[in-house]
C-alpha cells in the first residue's frame, strides 16, 4: 500500500500532559482515511501534527520519503492542506476573496498573481458547488453554505493531502451528509489523499476506506470498517455497550449505542 | 451544480477602478497641501506661494510660508499617513476593529514617556521630546503586544483589554504628574495637544525615513496580513509563518505611530477611522487596504489641520481635538451603517 504520509513513534506533549504517545500509523495514498475515538484521544492533535501545527517530542512525520520538519512553511502548504476546526474569517470578506487566501502558498512577492491561481479558484468554487455565491458576504451565508466555501479554500491551495478537524461539527444532518458527501467526490475524481476527524462513529464507518480508532493517546486498532468495527472493540474504545448491524442502505456498519459499559467516568463532554 | 461565471477571477480584479480612484484621492492630497501653505490667519496668493518657495527673500510673507507653513503641509500628511497605516495594522493584527494606535495605549504610551524624559532628563527641546515619544510608543506596543501574547495567544479581545488597561495607567499618571508639576504642563501642553503648529521642517525631515520604511515594510507584508484575517490554525496551514510576520508587523506599527507621535504628538482618532474607510472604499485586501489608508489618512489630518486654524478664529484649536471630534462622529455613522 502506497503510503501519502507516514508517522513513527510520535510522542506530542502540551507542558507535562501527552497528548500523543508513540503513535505509528501510516496514510495511505488516494483514500479517505478517518480518525475516530472519544474526545480527548488525540485524533485532533494528531491531524495538527501530521500538518505540523505541533512540534512533537520526538518520532516523526514523512510526506513521502521527505521528513516535514525539513520543509519550508510554504513548502508543506503546498502539500498538505487543512481545514481547522470553527475557522473563523471576517464577516464582511466575500466568498471570493476567501477562495483566494488558499493561493497563498502558491504565490512570492515576485509573483503575487497567475492565471493558474484563477483558474485553481474558479475551479475550486465549481467544485464545492459555491460559484453563485461568489461575491457573497461570509457573514450572510448559511452555516452549510459557510463550510462549503471552507473546503473551496482549502481546495485551491491544489495540495495532494487535506487534512479536515471535525469539518461537520456543527452542521445539521442534511449538510453533515452533503458536506461528507462533497469530500467523498474531491476524493475520488481528483484522487487527494483525505484525512478526516469524526466523532460520529456512524459517518465514520460510511465515509471512511480506512479507520483509525484512537484512545487515550495511542492507536487501538486501524482497518477497513467493515472487518474493523465489532461490539467488543467499540466497548474498548468508547466504554459503550452496542450492537453492530450492516446498515440496509450503504451495507456499512452501523453502530447502535445501548449503554454507558463505564458509568463510574465519562469523557468530558464538549460537543 | 451552477455553472462557474468564467470572468471574475482570472486576474485580480481591482486594477482598473483602483487605479482611478487612488489618483483622485492623490490629486486631492495635492490640493490640500496646496490649501494648507494658503490659507491660515493670513491668505496667501499663488504666487506669493511660489516665490517663497522658489525665491526666498527673507520678507515676512516669505517666512511664514517656508518655516511656519511649509513643515506643517508636509507633516500633517505623513503623520495622517503613518497612522491610517499603522491602524490598519493593528485592527488586522488583533482582529479587532476598534483596535488602534490610541486604544491599544500607544499614544499614551508615548505621552507618558515624554513627561518622563522631560521630568526626570529634563529634556525640553522638541527633537528630544520627539525620541522620548517614539521610544514610548515603541515600548508600549511591545509591552502591549508582548502580555497579550504571554497571556495565552493574541487574541482580539485580550489584545484590546490591556491596551485599555494600559493606556489609562499611563494616561492618570501623565494627569497626576501634569497637576503637581504646573511649569512642566505649560512646556508640554502644545505636545499632548497634538499638532502640528510651530514644528520645524527638520522634524519632519527626520521622520520621514521611519514613516518611509514603516509603510514599505507594511506593504511588503500585505499578503500574510491578508491571510492573518483568518484564525491562527487556518494562517498557519496555509503556510504564513505566524511569529516573523508579527513581529515584523509590530515594527513596521512601532515605526509608524513612534514616527507620528514623535512629529506632532497624539493625533486621536485617525488610526482607528482611518481603516474603515479604507476598507469601506477599497475592500479587504491589504495592498490595496494599506495604500488607500495612507492616501485617506493623509487627506484627514492635512483637512484637520486647515480647519483647525478656523474653528476659533483668530487663534489656533489642537488638531488632535479636530480629529478626535470629527473621527468620533464618523466612526459612529460607521457602525452604524454596518449594525443596519
Amino acid at each position: 500500500m502506497d503510503k501519502a504520509i507516514s508517522v513513527r513513534a510520535l510522542t506530542v506533549a502540551y507542558g507535562a500532559t501527552t497528548a500523543l504517545d508513540s503513535v505509528d500509523l501510516g496514510i495511505p495514498k488516494g483514500k479517505i482515511t478517518v480518525l475516530a475515538g472519544p474526545n480527548g484521544c488525540g485524533k485532533s492533535t494528531l491531524l495538527r501534527a501530521i500538518r505540523r501545527l505541533h512540534q512533537p517530542k520526538s518520532g516523526d512525520i514523512h510526506l513521502g520519503d521527505v521528513p516535514i520538519s525539513g520543509l519550508k512553511e510554504k513548502e508543506l502548504a503546498r502539500h498538505i492542506g487543512l481545514l481547522a476546526q470553527n475557522p473563523s474569517a471576517p464577516d464582511d470578506m466575500s466568498v471570493e476573496e476567501l477562495v483566494r487566501l488558499g493561493r497563498y502558498p502558491h504565490q512570492t512577492m515576485l509573483q503575487p498573481w497567475s492565471a493558474a491561481d484563477g483558474e485553481a479558484i474558479q475551479a475550486a468554487m465549481f467544485g464545492t458547488g459555491v460559484s453563485h455565491l461568489a461575491d457573497r458576504r461570509l457573514g450572510s451565508l448559511s452555516g452549510g453554505q459557510l463550510q462549503r466555501v471552507w473546503i473551496a479554500m482549502v481546495l485551491a491551495q491544489e495540495t495532494d493531502v487535506i487534512c479536515l478537524d471535525e469539518p461537520v461539527n456543527h452542521l445539521d444532518m442534511a449538510h453533515q451528509i452533503d458536506c461528507l458527501d462533497l469530500v467523498t467526490r474531491l476524493n475520488r475524481e481528483h484522487g487527494r489523499t483525505v484525512v478526516l476527524v469524526l466523532h460520529d462513529l456512524n459517518l465514520a464507518a460510511r465515509y471512511a476506506d480506512r479507520l483509525v480508532f484512537m484512545k487515550g493517546g495511542g492507536l487501538v486498532a486501524e482497518g477497513e470498517p467493515d472487518t474493523l468495527m465489532s461490539e467488543a472493540l467499540i466497548e474498548d474504545v468508547f466504554g459503550i455497550s452496542c450492537r453492530v448491524i450492516v446498515d440496509p442502505v450503504h451495507q456499512r456498519p452501523l453502530c447502535i449505542p445501548i449503554r454507558n459499559s463505564t458509568p463510574r467516568f465519562r469523557p468530558e463532554q464538549t460537543a | 451544480m451552477p455553472l462557474a461565471s468564467s470572468t471574475t477571477s482570472n486576474r485580480a480584479p481591482w486594477r482598473i477602478g483602483q487605479r482611478a480612484l487612488f489618483l483622485l484621492l492623490g490629486a486631492s492630497l495635492l490640493v490640500l497641501m496646496y490649501l494648507s501653505l494658503a490659507l491660515g490667519y493670513r491668505l496667501y496668493a499663488p504666487t506669493e506661494i511660489w516665490g517663497a518657495l522658489t525665491a526666498f527673500d527673507g520678507s515676512e510673507t516669505d517666512v511664514v510660508i517656508r518655516d511656519l507653513r511649509l513643515p506643517r503641509a508636509l507633516m500633517a500628511p505623513m503623520v495622517g499617513a503613518a497612522l491610517g497605516i499603522a491602524g490598519v495594522l493593528v485592527q488586522t493584527l488583533a482582529r479587532n476593529r476598534i483596535a488602534s494606535p490610541d486604544t491599544l495605549g500607544l499614544n499614551a504610551g508615548a505621552a507618558f514617556a515624554v513627561v518622563m524624559a522631560s521630568g526626570i532628563f529634563g529634556v525640553a527641546s522638541l527633537p528630544g521630546l520627539s525620541v522620548a515619544a517614539a521610544a514610548g510608543a515603541l515600548g508600549t506596543s511591545f509591552i502591549v503586544f508582548g502580555l497579550a501574547a504571554a497571556a495565552g495567544g493574541i487574541s482580539p479581545l485580550r489584545i484590546v483589554l490591556v491596551g485599555v488597561t494600559f493606556a489609562g495607567l499611563f494616561d492618570s499618571f501623565v494627569n497626576v504628574v501634569l497637576t503637581v508639576n504646573e511649569t512642566m504642563l505649560d512646556q508640554l501642553l502644545f505636545w499632548l495637544a497634538g499638532s502640528f503648529a510651530d514644528r520645524k521642517i527638520e522634524l519632519a525631515l527626520n521622520g520621514l525615513p521611519f514613516v518611509l520604511v514603516g509603510g514599505v515594510l507594511a506593504f511588503s507584508l500585505a499578503r500574510s496580513l491578508d491571510i492573518l484575517q483568518t484564525d491562527d490554525s487556518t494562517a498557519r496551514g496555509l503556510g504564513v509563518p505566524l511569529g516573523v510576520v508579527r513581529g515584523l508587523s509590530f515594527v513596521s506599527v512601532a515605526l509608524l505611530s513612534g514616527a507620528a507621535v514623535a512629529m506632532a504628538g497624539p493625533v486621536l482618532f485617525v488610526g482607528l477611522v482611518v481603516p474603515h474607510a479604507a476598507r469601506a472604499l477599497v475592500g479587504l485586501d491589504h495592498r490595496l487596504q494599506i495604500v488607500a489608508a495612507a492616501l485617506v489618512g493623509a487627506l484627514y489630518t492635512t483637512l484637520a489641520d486647515i480647519v483647525a486654524r478656523f474653528v476659533i478664529y483668530p487663534r489656533e484649536a489642537p488638531v488632535g481635538a479636530i480629529t478626535a471630534i470629527v473621527g468620533g462622529c464618523l466612526l459612529l455613522v460607521l457602525l452604524r451603517r454596518r449594525a443596519a
